[in-house]
């Protein structure tokens, strides 16, 4: 009785979203491994296997290592300012108050907003024109001497101020999402430590520092895997601010990728680079899960 | 008194980082409805008389009513077709072992970890070669929509068959006892209890799909199938359409109120849900 029809009830059912699933995301992700080791420019004509070349040429490509450098820089700052933040506000923001959940929704709310709209706002409240930022760097001018040449109050075209106005867009994108994640890590907390610390004298900062912050741990592994993932998989911040520009100061592996793909149709290139982006994805996030596998709450006890 | 004392401090520093996050917003509000030499001139200052020709000019002279007919289309279609496959699978994998059924969920879940590039070339590629006649896949709102659902079936499944996990067990059992089919106790009586879950699933993926660039950049060039993120990117990047700055900020504003409305009215559940996925994914 219950088994009349079941292997074909479970074949149709499963069929249609397996097809789809396997032709465009399963298959493509097979291709790609195939297409890191030709060189091919799109003609189908002129596909030759290369074997590892197109990945030896990318260790060797200067252009790489930099944009993998603006990953890390926008991983290790970023993500530590998104980790100081989330924690710092999530602490302060204790309790289940209308207020809270109001605020709670406020913070999360660029997170659920289109990259491309937070791009392009960010590109405006920096505008050396119309900006919000150089407005403000206008009070700091001091009296214009005659002759003097103008006081330069671009951001995102300058070398040196490019990569970090990303990166405060990129913060002010994610953090929402995080502090999210560390709140509810903290109502995780059982209210009866909480309260026998503070009949130890546990306080502010202390308490903050010896009971809320090792049980944060776990929650905390999670955000930063998050942030590995997040920082090193930036494409549509960079690509719609910079472009990777000026003289690739932003340039990320993503940006780099659609670059070789897109604009120099170096398509085996391309690929391998985005490998090379997948394992370098995969083993920061295995480190990362290794280094903080001790427990420090269950160490210390 | 002190701890008075301390809890206005964290207020006032709580209100000042909510502060940081709305005040660019509500610039962006502000300026897109002040006149062009007023966005220059006071950039802090409230608009003196509301400009609506903005977002007359962004929705008309700028075409942003055609690229947000694309995205409606693109968005409504792909949920269309989705949800019930996405659901039809979630529930052969929460109520149907067999053989293999672990190892094809957790590819399933799988594409939910690696990057979207990662398949960038390749499926540039496939889209191009999938032709019907002179009809290809590439550079169609059909190719870009069946893209868009096999993308979010890992994430659609992994909700759903969550959801079809907690339902009783001895419900389909009735059912079937009753003479029903499979597929009969599926439409009639899971699904319909399933309810809160294909919500859930429809606000997340169409939010996403609704702002969603990377994969719409590459697949679709041309301008007349453009969808709203990238018809907005066109004109600030491509076009420099900077003359009218106005319209530019109406064409933001555009662009983010529906997705402000959804979250506004389902924030909790999205709240939820993004947790759920985040702790347990």
């Amino acid at each position: 009785m219950r088994n009349r029809g079941r292997t074909a009830f479970i074949v149709t059912y499963l069929a249609p979203a397996t097809l789809l699933y396997g032709v465009f995301v399963i298959w493509p992700v097979l291709q790609a491994f195939g297409f890191s080791f030709y060189k091919w420019s799109g003609m189908s004509a002129n596909k030759t296997f290369v074997g590892f070349d197109n990945f030896k040429q990318l260790f060797h490509d200067s252009v790489f290592w930099q944009a993998l450098e603006h990953n890390a820089l926008i991983f290790l700052i970023g993500g530590g300012a998104i980790l100081v933040i989330g924690v710092g506000i999530a602490h302060a923001m204790q309790g289940e108050g209308r207020l809270t959940k109001v605020l709670r929704s406020v913070y999360l709310f660029p997170n659920i907003m289109s990259l491309v709209v937070v791009a392009i706002l960010w590109e405006f409240v920096y505008d050396p024109n119309i900006g919000l930022v150089s407005s403000l760097m206008r009070l700091f001018d001091g009296p214009v001497r005659a002759g003097a040449p103008p006081v330069d109050h671009s951001i995102l075209g300058s070398a040196t101020k490019a990569l970090p106005a990303v990166i405060v867009t990129f913060v002010w994108f994610a953090v929402g999402f995080y502090i999210m994640l560390f709140s509810t890590g903290i109502r995780q907390i059982p209210s009866e430590v909480v309260e026998a610390s503070k009949l130890d004298g546990a306080e502010g900062f202390h308490q903050f520092r010896k009971i809320t912050l090792p049980l944060l741990w776990s929650v905390g592994r999670i955000a930063v895997i998050y942030l590995v993932i997040n920082t090193l998989n930036v494409f549509a911040l960079v690509f719609l601010m910079t472009q990777g520009g000026p003289d690739r100061k932003t340039e990320v592996m993503l940006t780099y990728l659609y670059e070789q793909a897109f604009v120099n149709s170096d398509y085996g290139a391309a690929t391998a680079l985005a490998i090379a982006n997948f394992v370098i994805v995969m083993a920061v996030s295995g480190i990362v899960l290794r280094l903080t596998r001790k427990d420090p709450a269950g160490a210390s006890r | 008194m002190i701890s008075l004392l301390k809890r206005a401090g964290t207020n006032a520093v709580l209100f000042a980082f909510a502060l940081v996050v709305i005040v660019p917003l509500l610039w962006m509000v502000f300026s897109s409805f002040k006149s062009g030499p007023e966005i220059f001139a006071s950039p802090w200052g409230l608009p003196s008389k509301l400009h609506f020709e903005n977002f007359a000019h962004a929705w008309q002279t700028a075409g942003i009513a055609h690229f947000f007919l694309n995205s409606l289309i693109v968005t409504v279609a792909t949920l269309v077709v989705l949800i019930p496959i996405g659901a039809m699978a979630a529930y052969v994998f929460a109520r149907y072992p067999f053989l293999g059924s672990k190892v094809l969920f957790g590819t399933f879940l799988g594409g939910m970890m690696f990057p979207q590039f990662l398949t960038i070339v390749p499926l540039f590629f496939l889209m191009n070669s999938l032709k019907l006649g002179s009809y290809s896949l590439y550079d169609t709102k059909l190719g870009l929509t069946i893209v868009y659902i096999a993308y979010s079936l890992p994430f659609t499944v992994f909700v759903l068959a969550g959801f079809f996990q907690t339902l009783p067990k001895d419900l389909d059992e009735a059912a079937m006892i009753d003479g029903a089919s499979h597929s009969g106790v599926f439409w009639k009586v899971m699904l319909p209890l399933a309810k809160p879950g294909l919500i859930v699933v429809g606000i997340f993926n169409g939010i996403g799909l609704w702002n969603e660039y990377s994969l719409a950049l590459v697949l679709m060039p041309s301008e007349a199938n453009r969808t709203l993120p990238l018809g907005i990117a066109n004109l600030v990047m491509v076009e420099h359409y900077q003359s009218d700055w106005g319209a530019l900020f109406a064409g933001l504003v555009i662009v983010m109120i529906p997705v402000l409305i959804v979250y506004w009215i389902f924030r909790e559940k999205i709240h939820e849900t993004m947790l759920a996925g985040a702790l347990k994914g």
